[in-house]
């Protein structure tokens, strides 16, 4: 079953689309119209039998009263009168549908009945439908936001599949503050037909897509999506975090999306399986994404610099707990940088790599050289602390123009600071260079890239 | 259901899953006679369906070197059955192991299929929860990498006294396994623990299956 009416229709009916102020009906329009803004050809339309107009749009009464085509049609109506628009919309056939209204599976009992009402009609009538109980589905690159979500992300190469809404919302946010953004965002809902898997293998063929980021509360069609997943793990890197591991957790999320939890044991074991890359937390998550879309992937050995002994330190343990090896100097290359002449004669000599507390950009420069150089040495950590002497801008400079020379080797910043640092930051970043202010975030990032 | 001794022995033997020399006498003599054949010292369970733990009614007897020490712990354990009223099914013989102990076990999870367990025996398994899962079916670097996970895998590659053991073979262990899960349908879990393993051999010692 193609997807391709839903993630690029040429015309959206919202049902429920209504004019009164702090609704979700209107929130919904408000979005779906910005994509007229940018595609003039395409056509909206707002149902609602009992009002003429939202927003300056005239009202239809039902989807049957539209003359041309509906690719795509979502759904905001309260939970008992779905059924009967899902069955009109099936009469129109519709490319697809999305069911933003809660009060099915997730609230038990007669919600499961009326959820398992609409599956037997969709199925019945061969139509994709996404939810119920969905955000909906945010495509920023064409402009499309067919969601309540409260703000449209910046366009960006990372997707997010998520079985929450409520943190789809709050990423947005976040990410508006930040210089990353989404090629697709979709909220499954309760899944009631279309899963994680159906998107999986949608988003294998988006070209805008470079990551792809899981929100799991639990999978109900365990082979196929082992199937997908490793299909697409192998060109798409996948990042996924998986919730309800306690009891308590467990709990909230049956009565929640209405999803069985299966062991988290046999989930660790499905994402090994599979090679998508699990973390634990939502900042986790997007750290890993970020990087996958900047960096390329590498091989397990990799280089720290630093101008502060402790916290290479710090990071050659993280490095350990996270099975990242750290590559021995070769005799090479302590020469090349004992022969330097601009570094410090105290420096470590070995791995992480010392350059002191007094580290000039030169030094910084000759040691990220003489370690891209060294051919088993896959990556770069790099941390700056900030002393007296430290010049933040001259050392991004020496990164950005070393990492220029071997763009097949990621490099991963920890610029530690604050205001001073901040201009160093801002310089890397632009130049597509990740920095994090924590050096466990570092080194759990450069665990995403290793092969 | 669980499986008897006899089916559960040849439903191993169809793949390949090596079982400790073992059989189960209702006479002491014959019981005997199969004690020498497969040499001393050997081990003596009780075989009564309704008990769940042998060893809290007295029935498991080890390290049985000779002859005499044989006959009376058949006796004993004959003995224990009358006491406690327990129908009397029989006692298994089996020769005596020394290694480490390892557990593989399958069981079919309801969203990924079946899934494999390797874990440490013994107090491994139930206090320190050594154990890593994978989805069948495995290939043997997933093998060998779930048996790298466990702690476990430490002393399986030979640490102060215990054995080097050929982890080749516990692979194998578990690729049938896998196999035997997809073929198999009709089985429902699997427990071979605990496995003994040392430098000559790898047997399962207990094993249970649940159809």
């Amino acid at each position: 079953m193609s997807l391709d009416k839903i993630f690029s229709p040429k015309s959206i009916a919202v049902i429920g689309a209504t004019p009164r102020k702090d609704s979700l009906g209107r929130g919904l329009f408000k979005n779906v119209l910005e994509y007229q803004i940018f595609k003039k050809e395409a056509k909206i339309y707002p149902i609602n039998p009992n009002r003429k107009k939202v927003l300056g749009k005239k009202t239809f009464s039902s989807v049957l009263n539209i003359k041309e085509d509906i690719d795509l049609a979502i759904i905001a109506v309260p939970a008992q009168i779905v059924p009967k628009v899902v069955k009109e919309c099936c009469q129109k056939k519709v490319g697809g549908m999305i069911v933003v209204s809660a009060g099915f599976a997730e609230a038990g009992g007669k919600g499961k009945i009326l959820q398992d009402k609409i599956l037997s009609i969709v199925q019945k009538n061969k139509i994709p439908i996404i939810g119920p109980n969905a955000l909906g589905i945010i495509r920023p690159p064409l402009n499309l936001n067919v969601s309540f979500s409260p703000a449209t992300p910046k366009k960006g190469k990372i997707a997010i599949i998520s079985q929450s809404g409520a943190i789809i919302n709050s990423i947005i946010d976040k990410s508006l503050l930040e210089d990353y953004g989404f090629s697709t965002i979709i909220s499954s809902g309760n899944e009631a037909d279309l899963k994680i898997s159906d998107f999986l293998e949608w988003l294998k063929q988006d070209k805008e897509t470079k990551v792809i980021t899981l929100y799991i509360e639990g999978i109900t069609d365990g082979k196929k999506f082992l199937k997908a997943a490793k299909e697409i793990s192998k060109t798409k890197p996948i990042i996924a975090i998986k919730v309800g591991k306690s009891e308590i957790g467990k709990k909230s999320i049956s009565s929640h999306t209405g999803a069985l939890a299966g062991s988290y044991e046999i989930y660790k074991a499905a994402f090994k399986k599979t090679g998508i890359f699990e973390v634990e937390t939502i900042d986790e998550l997007l750290d890993s994404a970020k990087v996958l879309v900047l960096q390329p992937k590498c091989k397990n050995g990799i280089g720290i610099i630093t101008n502060g002994g402790g916290y290479g330190i710090l990071m050659a343990d993280y490095c350990e707990n996270l099975g990242i090896k750290l590559a021995k100097l070769k005799r090479k290359t302590i020469e090349k940088i004992d022969k330097s002449a601009v570094m410090h004669p105290a420096w470590s000599r070995s791995n992480p790599v010392d350059i002191l507390g007094d580290a000039s950009p030169q030094r910084y420069r000759v040691a990220i050289e003489a370690l891209l150089e060294q051919e088993n040495i896959y990556g770069l950590l790099i941390i700056e602390t900030l002393q007296i002497m430290t010049k933040p801008i001259e050392n991004a400079k020496m990164i950005i123009e070393a990492h220029k020379k071997y763009p097949k080797k990621p490099i991963i910043c920890c610029f530690l600071g604050g205001k001073l640092t901040a201009s160093g930051i801002k310089l890397l970043e632009r130049n597509k260079i990740p920095n994090f202010l924590e050096p466990k975030r570092g080194a759990l990032a450069m665990k995403a890239l290793i092969l | 259901m669980l499986l008897d001794f006899n089916q559960t022995k040849k439903i191993l033997s169809k793949y390949k899953i090596p079982f400790c020399r073992s059989e189960v006498f209702k006479s002491k003599k014959e019981a005997l006679k199969f004690a020498k054949i497969i040499n001393f010292p050997v081990v003596l369970k009780i075989m009564a369906s309704q008990v769940l733990h042998r060893t809290e009614i007295g029935g498991v007897k080890i390290g049985i070197k000779n002859k005499e020490e044989f006959k009376r712990a058949f006796d004993e354990i004959l003995f224990s059955t009358k006491k406690k009223k327990i129908n009397f099914e029989g006692v298994l013989v089996q020769k005596e192991m020394k290694g480490t102990e390892i557990a593989i076990g399958m069981k079919r999870d309801e969203i990924f299929g079946p899934v494999i367990m390797f874990g440490g025996g013994g107090i491994f398994i139930e206090l320190l929860k050594d154990v890593s899962f994978g989805i069948c079916p495995l290939k043997t670097p997933e093998i060998k990498e779930m048996i790298k996970e466990t702690k476990i895998y430490g002393l399986l590659k030979g640490f102060r006294g215990f054995p080097k053991v050929n982890i080749e073979k516990i692979i194998k262990i578990a690729q049938n396994l896998s196999k035997l899960s997809l073929k198999d349908k009709k089985i429902k879990e699997i427990d071979l623990n605990p496995i003994i393993c040392n430098e000559k051999e790898i047997l399962v010692v207990d094993a249970k299956i649940i159809i």
